[in-house]
């Protein structure tokens, strides 16, 4: 059974990474660049010559970091993972539907939830080119590691990539839904973008900001990362990813929860390939 | 007929997509999320004020209304680029040969798609303004009604007949959306929609003054934000009604252009 589960995995991974690799996109490469380039150079010129290197105290204070763009830049390198879940596991069956293979899959005697993993191993594994690549992007703008914590950069990495990978689930449900391209994965991102904590800590951030971002994986495994990179390791870190780890059962949970419900509705109502 | 033309489609466009969530998220959750997004950019320094310099006059601004100002015009900027892609999705829905075989002038259709666009903008205003009562405290110091108005006026229909122009070009695309998406990026950061014109870095200054939002922003938000006259924007506003005369000459060829060349080559419907 686990067996057959992995080779699932595996088998679709491959698939997605032969078909992303064979049929390379630049156009779509270059766009996943777009908004960070954007970010970290508007932050840049906000920082040195609008403000021109004068911080909140606040800044500094409730967030424990002095470094704003290393702070930016590493919140902008953790979101490729958002664009990972949203729209790369987020639309798997919608493209599936599009393709005219989503009857072919789901007659398959395969764990759908295997079937999704791979797609988000895939995804992941792409993600990581653009997670350094990012990095490089900060460098020329002042990106620096003071200090580097192995065990909580990789668990925070590993924590959200599967947090994220169980809203994609709920994402592809939603998305099979509302037969819509875009709208469920565009949202989704954009509201990881405004409050997990991208560009300013969300402790500065106004009362009703602060309740969404608790919900967020990514607000969490943001707050680990940039801990990691920027030497400020301490026991509120464990504190943070045990929240991670709950919320990472939590959404998977949701995720298998919708999507089943999702393919019932869908197929009792012979819906699954009307498009 | 022109009017009948221009009505039709906003009908069209209005029963298909009004509703729809897709145009609920463009036009309403992604506009206030990106809104909050620049405002949030601005909390790691605690901003009192914006300073917007123009024509060797400074001009204090409130930063939450810098911000959802400039998402205001942006937002209808945006929808204006994706308008551009009407061709594309008629291509798509196998009408786009029906539709130019009409003995419809294009002019009016491209005129009646921008506008559906700005119709689906209700969306934005509505959560813009009710954001701005509910959540935001801002200040607006309005001295001058009229400079405001024309600024309003001005930077919309600059926008429109822009949007137009890119919709004419798009005939000749089958990435329309891609490229409207693509725009999206270079014209934020450009366009002086998150941080004060004067601090952009001189190279780029003058790709900037090309586009209609850079102006719009700078009237719109001095006269509304900043209690600017008519005079204080006199400049921008010029520019703007430039633009305008020169967008719609540009649209009117551009569409002329691009559909007999489509037509010269058979590649209208061809997806």
């Amino acid at each position: 059974m686990a067996f057959h589960f992995i080779r699932v995995v595996v088998a679709t991974a491959k698939m997605n990474l032969t078909v992303t690799w064979r049929f390379f996109n630049w156009t779509g490469f270059a766009l996943r660049f777009f908004m960070p380039i954007m970010t970290i150079g508007s932050a840049w010129i906000l920082f040195n010559h609008v403000y021109r290197g004068a911080l909140s105290p606040q800044f500094g204070s409730t967030s424990g970091y002095s470094d704003y763009i290393s702070f930016i830049t590493i919140g902008n390198a953790f979101y490729v993972f958002v664009f990972a879940a949203a729209f790369v596991v987020g639309r798997v069956m919608f493209w599936d539907r599009a393709m005219g293979t989503i009857e072919a899959i789901l007659i398959c005697p395969m764990s759908r939830l295997a079937y999704m993993a791979g797609v988000m191993l895939a995804a992941a594994i792409n993600s990581i080119f653009d997670f350094v690549a990012v990095f490089f992007i900060g460098i020329p703008f002042g990106f620096r590691v003071a200090s580097f914590n192995a065990f909580f950069f990789f668990s925070s990495m590993l924590l959200t990539a599967l947090a994220l990978f169980g809203i994609g689930l709920a994402t592809n449900a939603i998305t099979l839904i509302l037969r819509d391209r875009t709208t469920a994965s565009n949202t989704l991102m954009n509201l990881f973008m405004v409050f997990s904590g991208i560009v300013c800590p969300v402790s500065l951030m106004p009362y009703w900001a602060r309740m969404i971002s608790r919900t967020l994986p990514l607000t969490y495994g943001l707050n680990v990362m940039r801990a990691s990179v920027l030497g400020i390791a301490t026991a509120d870190q464990m504190h943070e990813l045990l929240i991670l780890l709950i919320l990472v059962v939590v959404y998977i949970g949701i995720g298998i929860l919708a999507l089943r419900l999702v393919e019932r509705h869908l197929k009792k109502r012979a819906l699954l390939s009307v498009f | 007929m022109i009017l009948r033309v221009i009505f039709a489609e906003i009908k069209k466009n209005f029963r298909q997509f009004f509703f729809s969530s897709r145009v609920l998220s463009w036009t309403l959750v992604l506009p206030l999320c990106n809104a909050l997004y620049l405002y949030f950019l601005y909390l790691p320094f605690d901003p009192k004020l914006i300073n917007l310099e123009f024509s060797n006059a400074v001009f204090a601004l409130d930063p939450v209304g810098f911000t959802i100002v400039g998402q205001l015009l942006y937002s209808f900027f945006t929808m204006m680029i994706l308008s551009g892609a009407i061709f594309d999705s008629e291509r798509q829905q196998g009408t786009l040969e029906s539709v130019l075989l009409s003995p419809a002038n294009r002019v009016a259709i491209l005129l009646g798609g921008a506008l559906a666009n700005a119709v689906n903008y209700v969306w934005v205003l509505i959560g813009v303004l009710v954001s701005w009562v509910a959540f935001l405290n801002v200040n607006p110091r309005v001295n001058d009604f009229s400079a405001l108005f024309a600024s309003i006026v001005l930077s919309y229909a600059s926008i429109v007949v822009l949007g137009m122009c890119i919709e004419a070009f798009f005939i000749h695309s089958r990435r329309g959306i891609m490229y409207g998406t693509m725009l999206q990026e270079p014209v934020m950061f450009l366009s002086g929609l998150i941080f004060p014109l004067q601090v952009m870095p001189k190279p780029l200054l003058s790709i900037s003054y090309l586009l209609p939002l850079t102006f719009g922003l700078i009237s719109v938000r001095l006269t509304l934000l900043g209690g600017a006259s008519m005079f204080d924007v006199a400049v921008p506003l010029c520019i703007l009604l430039s633009m305008v005369v020169i967008f719609a000459v540009l649209a009117v060829w551009l569409i002329g252009y691009a559909e007999h060349n489509a037509k010269v080559r058979a590649t209208l419907a061809e997806f």
